[in-house]
């Protein structure tokens, strides 16, 4: 019931925004934060107001401030230990209730305080404005209103009862020398223009914060549509390249039945032309199934997570690899130089793509004879991956564009006319999926007279960061 | 000799795929959309099916699939599949799609042969 109406009172399109969350999340330490430099102030405050401005306090004013400083200080503490426990999780205590909490604890010791310190003749008052516009920026309206409301009336409650001595008043004997507790026209006007500027205050900090939060909304929105408008793009992409691959296909699968004999023997000179139309179109294949992928990548967030053995994966794409190595002449080798063998999660099919263009590549740019060594290795956090050959490299200038979508190196265009120049930034993608890194080196460790070669590295950890686990953790329960 | 439908709607790729099969004795029969394909089917009743994922429709090979399982012919489906990997569908057989293999385009003559033959071996031992 209470946990509906505190979201009823949460805009819609924030009850499902990780960025709302997130917000209030780091607000609410904020604000934690802040308290440890109140108590702070507030035992400077009494240190000098005692010891050099000579203020008399009586005893009961003493203890009471030792005690409510030391009760700040305290479920400050506790708070900011529970932090750490509060799950985005919109039906059990999230931070929202963290923040409606931190409140109205503020606020009761705050009163104590206004009390133990003389109550309308107290300036420590004006602290309840400072709390209902932090209030403003992080809770609903209405529920700042009913806050703001009872806490007037508190005050209302402890003046008319210090008025009629129902309970002590306790002026601070130094600071002000004459009583206006007493004077009902005094605390009549004192209240009324408190209560006005607690109201004005929530007003003005809740409409800030509204259209903030509306202006968030209308970002969130245009990414939306942003998106969409991508997807759409992409989907088109995907149906037009689908269309292309089709004639192509077919003439492949044709070429493949002439060369592999079953129409009868063909002519030396005109197998070696077809060898080379074959050739043409697998690039081409390769090529339109590079397009898929990355419309593939964008299209589909989905990543399926499973435990993997990266060598299961690598030593997969090796096998399949060798053959063009063995066609270059090229040594193609897989070390796995790991103590302790740990599983990885990760999407076992987008890995598989990016390893098999990173070792695809390093055959394709290598010189016949030469060598591609592939490594595995891992540390506490990390599983590293890299791909070295001794190939035609890439040119200092040119290493940091390589992953951007269609580049391509101006010396391998040079050699091998043909690529989409998509691999390299599906494999950044890929990597980036699984909060890795990749990075390229050129000349590699393996560089030969001519032939600097290149060394990728990619690191992958074994958990990913904390922050994605929140969102996972987040979307799972939501 | 065995008898093996292909259904594509790419008249090429029955022609190629039907080359194959041919040159390796086996007997075919062919459609070039789902309703004949599913009338040669129930006529001829072959020893194997070959179907294409896409035809005119995206999805015209797993609803015709489906359609075989349903009406309990029990006779292996090889899937030609062209752009299933790029689509994110990488189903393993039997999981999603009611079929035994899956081919992808281009069809190499090698593969084609392999999964016939293993399949109609697995199929038909006796």
């Amino acid at each position: 019931m209470f946990n509906k109406l505190m979201l009823s009172m949460v805009p819609d399109w924030a009850v499902e925004q990780k960025e709302f969350w997130e917000a209030i999340r780091r607000r609410n330490l904020w604000f934690i934060k802040m308290r440890y430099a109140m108590v702070v102030m507030l035992s400077i405050f009494l240190f000098i107001t005692t010891f050099i401005f000579k203020i008399n306090y009586s005893e009961t004013q003493l203890i009471a401030g030792v005690i409510i400083i030391a009760s700040i200080l305290s479920y400050n503490v506790i708070l900011h230990r529970l932090r750490k426990y509060v799950q985005f999780d919109v039906t059990r205590f999230n931070p929202l209730y963290l923040s409606l909490l931190q409140i109205i604890l503020d606020l009761v010791t705050l009163l104590l305080l206004v009390y133990y310190t003389g109550g309308i003749e107290s300036p420590l008052y004006m602290l309840f404005v400072f709390l209902v516009i932090i209030g403003s920026l992080i809770l609903p309206g209405t529920l700042v209103y009913t806050i703001s409301a009872v806490f007037v009336l508190l005050f209302v409650l402890l003046t008319v009862l210090e008025h009629y001595q129902f309970i002590a008043h306790h002026p601070i004997n130094g600071l002000v020398n004459f009583s206006l507790y007493n004077n009902p026209y005094y605390a009549g006007a004192f209240l009324f223009t408190f209560a006005f500027m607690i109201f004005l205050s929530v007003y003005l900090a809740n409409g800030m914060a509204r259209q903030l939060y509306k202006r968030e909304k209308d970002l969130v929105d245009s990414m939306k549509k942003l998106n969409t408008a991508e997807k759409e793009k992409q989907k088109y992409i995907m149906g037009i390249v689908h269309e292309i691959k089709t004639p192509i296909v077919a003439v492949a699968s044709y070429i493949d039945i002439i060369l592999q004999k079953f129409l009868g023997p063909i002519d030396e000179t005109i197998e070696e032309k077809l060898v080379r139309a074959k050739n043409r179109t697998d690039e081409g294949v390769q090529m339109i199934n590079d397009v898929l992928n990355v419309s593939k990548l964008t299209l589909y967030d989905q990543f399926d997570e499973e435990e993997i053995d990266i060598d299961e994966i690598v030593s997969g794409v090796v096998k399949r690899r060798k053959i063009s190595a063995d066609a270059h002449l090229i040594k193609l080798n897989l070390f796995d130089a790991r103590d302790k063998k740990e599983k990885i999660k990760g999407d076992k099919f987008l890995l598989d793509i990016a390893f098999s263009n990173l070792i695809g590549n390093s055959i394709k740019y290598g010189v016949d004879g030469g060598s591609v060594e592939v490594t595995i290795n891992s540390d506490s956090s990390n599983l590293t991956i890299e791909v070295c050959d001794d190939g035609v490299g890439i040119p200092e200038n040119e290493l940091p564009k390589i992953f951007k979508d269609f580049y391509r190196a101006a010396n391998v265009k040079k050699i091998i006319a043909e690529g989409s120049g998509l691999g390299l930034s599906v494999v950044k993608r890929i990597v980036e999926r699984h909060s890795g890194t990749i990075k390229a080196e050129s000349p590699s460790r393996m560089a030969k007279k001519d032939y600097p070669g290149t060394c990728f590295t990619i690191e992958l950890p074994f958990r990913r960061k904390e922050k994605d686990e929140a969102l996972v953790e987040f979307k799972a329960n939501s | 000799m065995a008898l093996i439908a292909v259904i594509d709607d790419d008249n090429d790729i029955l022609d190629a795929s039907s080359l194959v099969l041919t040159a390796k004795g086996y007997e075919v029969i062919t459609a070039d959309n789902p309703d004949d394909g599913y009338k040669i089917v129930k006529e001829k009743k072959p020893d194997l099916i070959i179907l294409d994922v896409m035809m005119n429709e995206p999805d015209d090979g797993f609803f015709l699939a489906q359609k075989f399982r349903k009406e309990k012919f029990e006779i292996p489906i090889i899937m030609y599949t062209s752009v299933s990997k790029a689509l994110g569908l990488e189903f393993a057989a039997g999981e999603m799609v009611p079929v035994d293999e899956f081919i992808e385009k281009p069809i190499s003559p090698d593969t084609l042969i392999d999964k016939v033959e293993k399949l109609l071996k697995l199929h038909y031992k006796e």
